[in-house]
């Protein structure tokens, strides 16, 4: 694949160091033990740490659950913080840093981490969005030199996109390295991004996901769902994504972005106040057992958000939109061009805010070119590998450059001037440029 | 006069990962979707194909869907009145498919020619689809009533390796594990995000369990759904379509030689007929000699990898010493030597083969032919064996019954 290091290359950025013991801060949340499991597949000793041995315990029971392999059980070992952290760490060949997304608490820990490391292991952070550079300021030259972010996506066993994030000071050769032991070793999608809030994924993928849940409190869960749903380019409906990957992370992730940049898209990134009250209640999406849906035995109830309320989803009425009957259709039938066509020229309010949505995430990801990643391919990679939705470009090649430049200007959004160039040029050219990538897998009939 | 040459243009293939029926998608989605691929991925329009073949197995079965060449018209306004057909073979039905597309060439009926791999198979629960399979053998003497009938025939593959030579699990555990590792580096792989290691390879628990004898889930390829396109061109329309591209004919592969035996279709025949020869299967071995004459090689060594059919570790157990790569029943030494590395002396399967890569039964002759073409047109990205000019292909139907071989180059 184009911009794929070739094999060869790979193997050379993996000569001259192995990892033998990964050990693993924070094994007992859902992205510890998800990518300590991800790292017995190839490593031969793994350590999940927590701030107690029973919490490493459950970390590696859910580990063990989640893969299905008795490799994850022989190869790991479990301590907690205060009896075993000084030399387990002493030990590590990459130390893996797992903790709550807060600056303060991970600074801390690299404290300690800091006072024990060898000078050649690598420190990386699995953090979502909190700043490289922020993180290790003030540590040790061989600290930061050694120190970077591997950002895998829940659940790492299943979602091989994986952002790769160096600071000011890491060394470029153990950037390679770490990229070539992520390809060869783990099987990710590796892509690199700079240190910009929420990264390349989450800031693209959040701010869809915040405007559709910002959309839902006038028009409610279930149609938003359905304006957004799997015909636009997403195995998963955006308002049921925000309640697997949790309330609280979206706000987290969301909170972030909007205090931390003030770009062209900033309102939509601002956390809707229904949900920081349904949040003080204790909603928290599938984890505290429902959030936008709920099920009450096999019966799907849907929150209202003006209430705090929920009804069973039969008794909500929705417009009948016949056009995503038909996108569905055609998308079934792999004519993916012509059922897109379908979505463009649609009338009605309802499909002109379905396409303001798109038009927002085509806009909002050409926007953050040379921001966040060094090219569109990037965002497309992780959007694609990351969250499984049509990347960006496979959306554009799709409707069309000019038809996309129309729809984002009809949205009333800033039109990308590489979109704008491209449409002009007349060139055939597509955007993205992966051959090997199927971009009909990103069109779901549904 | 010289058989004419046949050109390989390139072609597509669809993400084996894919479920087409969580997809909510058609047979004819998957059809369109790979040949549309190769289309624009040759930057072919679709009124210069001439005729097409469409290998398959069971869509009778899988989709209640037949008359598949039929079908191919509906990819395209075009491709109507075409003419076009199905070959079937089991799980060789692809090659047989561009064995038929490359003999019309051969006789210039035709100058361009789409081959199509396609099944679509995770529309039924796999012990129904294990008994589909099962149609693939001789079905009412060993397989009605069979759960998982073909594992059960690769167990004993592997155990007539073990009577005649000695077979150490250890080494199939290690064929596993590196198709999976060659299919994390290939984006079209239904295996790239599993996991998988040697020890789990080796562990013999329920999380990998028996399904046939010796042959436990991770000695398993797995049924998917997928297609594979190819476009083979005589040396008028390749020639032609190279300027069109800005290409030199002479670094287009072709079609260098071809081999296709069949055996006799039960195993336990094929197994007393060659009692006293010193292959397994000799009939596997004589497909690929024929590959080699054809294209004027004299051994492995000619070739700079292999795609194999390696439905369970013990047939590509099987194929290391049948290509000839280690002396008969000594094939664990290419795999204790790590030979059959990416970039070892005999690469085997880079992409990951059927185990990594995915086992659409009618797609895969076409798909290796496919990879082979990447291969040598140093287009297979992170999986390239490095130089490669001469790639060869091994596709097996049933239990060793129908075997065919190509050799691509340049």
């Amino acid at each position: 694949m184009a911009g794929t290091p070739r094999l060869a290359e790979l193997r050379k950025w993996l000569a001259g160091r192995k990892i033998e013991h990964v050990v693993v801060l924070g094994a007992n949340g859902t992205m510890g033990y998800g990518s300590a499991a991800l790292f017995t597949q190839a490593v031969p000793k793994v350590t999940f740490l927590a701030r107690t041995r029973e919490k490493a315990d459950e970390g590696l029971a859910a580990a063990v659950k989640q893969v299905r392999s008795p490799t994850v059980a022989s190869r790991s070992g479990v301590g907690s913080y205060d009896e075993d952290l000084e030399s387990a760490v002493a030990d590590a060949d990459i130390v893996f840093e797992a903790l709550t997304e807060d600056l303060e608490i991970k600074r801390e820990m690299f404290d300690r981490v800091e006072k024990v490391r060898r000078d050649d292991s690598i420190v990386a952070t699995v953090t979502s969005g909190l700043s490289i550079n922020q993180l290790c300021e003030g540590r040790s030259e061989s600290f930061r030199r050694h120190f970077m972010g591997l950002h895998f996506f829940n659940p790492p066993n299943v979602i091989v996109g994986t952002e790769l994030i160096a600071g000011n000071d890491t060394d470029p050769e153990l950037v390679d390295f770490v990229e070539a032991f992520s390809r060869l070793r783990l099987g990710r999608e590796i892509v690199r991004t700079f240190d910009t809030p929420a990264f390349a994924g989450n800031r693209v993928g959040f701010k869809v996901l915040n405007e559709a849940a910002q959309l839902a409190e006038q028009l409610g869960p279930v149609l938003v769902d359905r304006l957004v749903g799997p015909y636009t380019g997403r195995a998963m409906t955006p308002l049921a994504t925000i309640d697997l990957v949790g309330w609280d992370i979206h706000r987290a992730i969301v909170d972030n972005i909007h205090q931390q940049v003030a770009d062209e898209a900033h309102a939509t990134l601002k956390l809707p106040d229904y949900m920081a009250n349904l949040m003080d209640q204790g909603v928290l999406g599938n984890k505290s057992g429902g959030g936008f849906f709920k099920k009450e035995g096999k019966v799907r109830h849907v929150l209202n958000p003006a209430t705090g309320g929920y009804q069973p989803e039969a008794d909500i009425k929705v417009p009948e939109l016949p056009y995503i009957e038909e996108v569905a259709h055609l998308h079934s039938m792999g004519r993916y061009r012509e059922g897109m066509r379908v979505f463009l020229e649609a009338s009605g309010e309802e499909a002109a805010l379905a396409r303001k949505v798109i038009a927002g995430y085509i806009s909002y990801a050409f926007h953050r070119v040379g921001e966040a990643t060094e090219s569109i391919t990037g965002i497309d990679m992780i959007m694609g590998a990351g969250f499984n939705w049509a990347p960006p470009s496979v959306l554009v090649d799709t409707f069309g450059k000019s038809e996309a430049v129309q729809m984002v200007e009809q949205a009333g959004l800033p039109v990308p001037p590489a979109l704008v160039e491209a449409a002009r040029s007349g060139e055939p050219n597509s955007f993205f440029n992966e051959p090997r990538v199927n971009i009909g897998k990103y069109f779901v009939a549904g | 006069m010289a058989t004419p040459e046949v050109y390989v243009l390139g072609g597509y293939q669809t993400d084996f990962a894919r479920n087409w029926t969580k997809e909510n998608k058609h047979f004819s989605a998957l059809m369109r979707e790979g040949v549309r691929g190769a289309l624009e991925e040759c930057e072919i329009a679709p009124e210069e194909v001439e005729s097409a073949h469409v290998g398959n197995f069971a869509a009778e079965l899988y989709c209640m869907q037949g008359h598949l060449g039929a079908f191919f018209t509906e990819v395209d306004p075009a491709f109507s009145g075409l003419p076009t057909g199905r070959h079937e073979a089991a799980c060789a039905s692809g090659s047989i498919a561009l064995l038929a597309a490359s003999a019309e060439i051969e006789a210039g009926r035709y100058g361009l020619q789409c081959v199509v791999g396609i099944e679509q198979m995770k529309t039924v629960s796999a012990s129904e689809g294990g008994a589909f399979l099962g149609t693939a053998a001789w079905y009412d003497q060993e397989a009605e009533g069979v759960e998982f009938p073909f594992p059960k025939l690769f167990g004993r593959l592997g155990d007539e390796y073990d009577k005649r030579y000695g077979l150490d699990d250890e080494y199939l555990a290690e064929i596993s594990r590196l198709n999976y590792d060659n299919a994390k580096l290939n984006p079209n792989a239904q295996t790239r995000t599993w996991y998988m290691n040697k020890e789990h390879a080796l562990c013999r628990t329920d999380d990998n369990p028996a399904v046939g004898g010796r042959i436990r889930i991770a000695d398993c390829s797995q049924v998917t759904d997928g297609v594979a396109v190819v476009f083979l061109a005589s040396r008028d329309y390749a020639e032609k379509w190279a300027k069109g591209v800005g290409q030199k004919i002479d670094d287009i592969p072709r079609i260098k030689g071809w081999g296709h035996n069949t055996a006799r279709l039960r195993f336990e025949d094929k197994v007393a007929e060659s009692r006293e020869d010193e292959y397994v299967l000799p009939h596997v071995r004589s497909t690929i000699t024929n590959a080699w004459q054809r294209a004027g090689l004299s051994d492995v060594n000619d070739v700079d990898g292999i795609e194999t059919h390696d439905c369970f570790t013990t047939s590509e157990y099987m194929a290391i010493d049948h290509f000839g790569i280690t002396a008969p029943g000594e094939s664990w030494k290419a795999v204790e030597a790590g030979w059959l590395e990416i970039d070892g002396k005999h690469p085997i399967n880079p992409s990951g083969g059927l185990i990594g890569a995915g086992h659409p039964v009618g797609a895969t002759g076409v798909r290796q032919l496919l990879d082979g073409y990447l291969q040598v047109t140093d287009q297979a990205g992170a999986y390239q064996v490095e130089g490669a000019r001469n790639f060869q292909t091994l596709n097996i139907g049933g239990s060793g019954t129908t075997s065919c071989s190509f050799v691509i180059g340049r």
